[in-house]
């Protein structure tokens, strides 16, 4: 119910331009730090910082109504009753603090976007590249490595899988190799790894250079019906909608470079993404748009 | 096209029977060695097509697959803690097996093309 009224947020939403790259941040410093808890010192990690400011402004012109309860604290300020948690909420909004505006009282658009905060996309897959900068001889690897397929009519790389993290690499005779099905950064660089090290254990003087993320899939449910159509017509330049090729409509979106798949259900596929940082800001900015053709 | 065939089942228990016996006829004199070499050519094929056009058996199998290998069209399963379920409703379990699955002859030929 309290859903219902979500455009409304953009007009005060707007008024703190200088707050853009606050909505997803908290929702992703867990995500974040989990990351580094793993000791591997991504080089993903770092966009984070930089590309909220330039990234946020998508397509979307209700891109700010995504925001958090700390900051729509601060940025109420004009109405009396906050400024007075405003003095507490202004200077750790960096850090992201949980609700320190509890004595406010929570609007329903306030409310509604701590719901929001609740949805954060889910990595499903990472592909990646690695150069082992060594050829290879497919067939030994075949032979000798466990899980390992080779049928060179069908396909020219080795496929081989390992069950931790659960991923697939194709190994091809020019020593590149590329790793998928990892759900994390750094479970797709610890799985590049083992395979380099299995293919450096048949005897190759296999390296391991030039690893890179090349995609990431994320997914997840906004929990409400979309009405495509709408969302199809209203940013025709984004959407391709051909309900008779495809159930969901495709979105392009341009800033982040992310291509989003939104079905009916609410569920959304987000894929196209180098850095994970590009599937949440995605996500923040259509989820806006989204609540706009909410189905009644 | 003997040649198209795997000699695998010459290790099964038939196929020794036959080596044997072949041995034997060998050594008496009573056949040549080629005619022996034809004669096992002729029973790699002749085993491949029974298999496939004759035995009509079954038995599913479970287990948890531990590794598999896809080489030169031979695929290698080493299966852990397999049961098989036979026809007649029997169980068979083992602690760990491999299945080399090979095409038969025909399926080479078709893959050929």
């Amino acid at each position: 119910m309290s859903f219902a009224l979500p455009a409304r947020q953009i007009t005060f939403g707007r008024s703190n331009a200088s707050q853009q790259q606050q909505p997803y941040q908290p929702q992703q410093q867990p995500q974040y730090q989990q990351q580094q808890q793993h000791g591997l010192a991504l080089p993903s990690s770092n966009p984070y910082m930089s590309q909220p400011s330039t990234q946020l402004p998508g397509p979307s012109p209700l891109f700010n109504s995504y925001s958090q309860p700390t900051q729509t604290g601060q940025s109420q300020s004009h109405s009396p009753p906050v400024t007075s948690t405003n003095a507490v909420a202004g200077p750790s909004t960096p850090t992201a603090t949980p609700v320190p505006s509890t004595p406010v009282p929570l609007t329903l658009e306030q409310q509604h976007i701590t719901a929001v905060e609740g949805i954060v996309p889910t990595l499903q897959n990472i592909v990646a590249t690695v150069n082992l900068d060594c050829r290879l001889d497919l067939k030994t690897i075949a032979l000798h490595a466990r899980n390992a397929e080779y049928n060179p009519k069908r396909f020219a790389a080795v496929i081989m899988r390992i069950r931790d993290p659960k991923t697939t690499a194709l190994i091809f005779a020019s020593g590149k190799m590329v790793v998928t099905g990892a759900k994390s950064e750094d479970d797709s660089r610890l799985a590049s790894r083992k395979y380099a090290r299995i293919v450096q254990k048949l005897g190759f003087v296999a390296k391991f250079s030039e690893f890179k993320i090349q995609n990431i899939v994320g997914s997840c449910d906004v929990k409400f019906p979309i009405r495509l159509e709408g969302l199809a017509y209203s940013h025709g330049q984004f959407s391709s909608y051909e309900p008779e090729l495809f159930p969901g409509l495709i979105y392009r979106m341009i800033k982040p470079k992310v291509v989003l798949l939104i079905f009916v259900s609410g569920k959304i596929v987000l894929t196209g993404a180098k850095v994970r940082e590009e599937i949440y800001t995605a996500f923040n900015t259509i989820y806006t748009v989204l609540c706009e053709f909410r189905k009644p | 096209m003997a040649s198209a065939y795997y000699e695998f089942y010459r290790g099964s228990s038939i196929g020794m029977a036959l080596t044997d016996s072949l041995d034997e006829l060998i050594t008496t004199g009573a056949i040549t060695p080629q005619l022996a070499m034809k004669v096992l050519q002729q029973f790699d094929k002749s085993l491949a097509d029974t298999m496939v056009k004759q035995v009509k058996t079954k038995t599913t199998l479970k287990g948890h697959l531990h590794t598999y290998r896809l080489c030169d069209d031979v695929w290698t399963f080493i299966v852990k803690n397999p049961s098989f379920k036979m026809e007649s409703n029997e169980m068979v379990t083992a602690s760990r097996i491999k299945i080399i699955a090979c095409k038969n002859g025909e399926a080479i030929e078709a893959g050929k093309k």
